[in-house]
């Protein structure tokens, strides 16, 4: 895709998307937090070239708990929830209500059931909203530097060209040290599909 | 001594008691290419294997058919002698195993196609730290022509 490729209404809907998927996946997370409130900023649409996009989660070198999902179905896809190390563990801290986690073979699990809800209940409302199937895989994990995740996520996508669109929101909770991106990148044929039939139901 | 950073699809030369670093390598392989005796170096983040029709695009570092001869022409043209380039490597992991789905397998990919256009420019592969499921970080010291490469959580180790 290159960089002028989406027009300002095609940002505007993809913008609405993240917001609604976003919505839906920090609600779901709040509730696995005991109602805590979760602040989502809203989302962006960011037109990136490659190393650019190592940026968007606290630079390449950061240590992130990313949880991975493909998209099948109608579209494809891909969805990383990523979390700088500590705010993966204070969440998980907060869900098993206990004063310090490991990543051993529980803690990763737990941490990868709650990527798995978040992704699924965001993928959940953008199937809601555009009538797509939208059939996620198993989720992956990896504990590792984000650039490392990152690029993984990016070459498992196949990204030829030297921009990418991402659909990132970021959010935040109250008090506790927690905070996420969800990104989203479309597959080859994603986004188009995605276009088309929002604006057919605008209509 | 300057540090420089070799972000992913990129290819950078440096010489003297320079440092070229790249961090993030996950299922992406680092190329460090090196004559030792003039001090000059040259490396290399790449991404995927191929480029889609085997002609350089805007960033010839990305794709492992395209890389190779880029960084080979760029570290000759820096100084180093053909003849005493020698090539270390690094990344090429698969960080999601679980997805074992084969379009995930790039870093087994990346690596074989490296090496691959490594040998075609004749150029010797003397040390590798490449594929498990681990994330590294590559670093070639020019001017004693050492290449390290570290995870999370380990030391770091020469190749």
């Amino acid at each position: 895709m290159s960089k002028e490729k989406l027009t300002p209404m095609q940002l505007d809907l993809l913008r609405e998307l993240g917001n609604i998927g976003a919505g839906n996946a920090t609600s779901a997370l709040s509730i696995m937090l005991q109602d805590r409130k979760l602040e989502m900023v809203v989302p962006e649409v960011a037109i990136l070239s490659l190393p650019e996009t190592t940026t968007l989660i606290g630079g390449p070198e950061a240590l992130v708990a990313g949880i991975y999902i493909l998209v099948s179905g109608d579209v494809d896809g891909h969805v990383a929830f990523m979390m700088p190390i500590h705010s993966a563990q204070e969440l998980v801290q907060s869900i098993l209500g206990v004063e310090s986690v490991e990543f051993d073979e529980m803690g990763c699990s737990v941490l990868e059931e709650v990527g798995n809800i978040v992704v699924t209940s965001y993928l959940n409302a953008l199937s809601e909203m555009t009538n797509l199937v939208l059939r996620p895989s198993v989720p992956g994990l990896a504990i590792d530097m984000a650039g490392a995740i990152w690029s993984s996520i990016l070459a498992g996508a196949e990204i030829f060209d030297d921009y990418i669109t991402v659909l990132k929101t970021d959010f935040a909770s109250e008090g506790k040290q927690i905070e996420g991106h969800i990104l989203l990148i479309p597959g080859k044929i994603g986004f188009d599909r995605i276009f088309k039939i929002l604006l057919e139901t605008d209509r | 001594m300057a540090e420089i950073f070799v972000n992913m699809g990129e290819i950078k030369v440096a010489a003297g008691d320079d440092v070229l670093i790249t961090v993030g390598l996950g299922s992406c392989v680092g190329v460090a290419l090196y004559d030792r005796e003039n001090k000059v170096g040259g490396m290399a983040h790449v991404f995927l294997a191929a480029s889609k029709d085997g002609r350089s695009n805007e960033q010839p570092g990305k794709f492992a058919d395209t890389a190779i001869p880029a960084l080979l022409e760029a570290v000759v043209r820096a100084g180093g002698r053909r003849n005493l380039l020698i090539a270390k490597i690094a990344g090429g992991a698969n960080l999601f195993p679980k997805l074992s789905q084969a379009s995930l397998n790039v870093g087994m990919q990346n690596v074989a196609a490296v090496k691959e256009y490594l040998a075609a420019h004749k150029l010797p592969l003397r040390g590798e730290d490449v594929g498990g499921s681990i994330g590294r970080k590559m670093i070639l010291y020019v001017e004693s022509g050492k290449v390290m490469v570290q995870s999370i959580g380990s030391e770091p180790k020469e190749i």
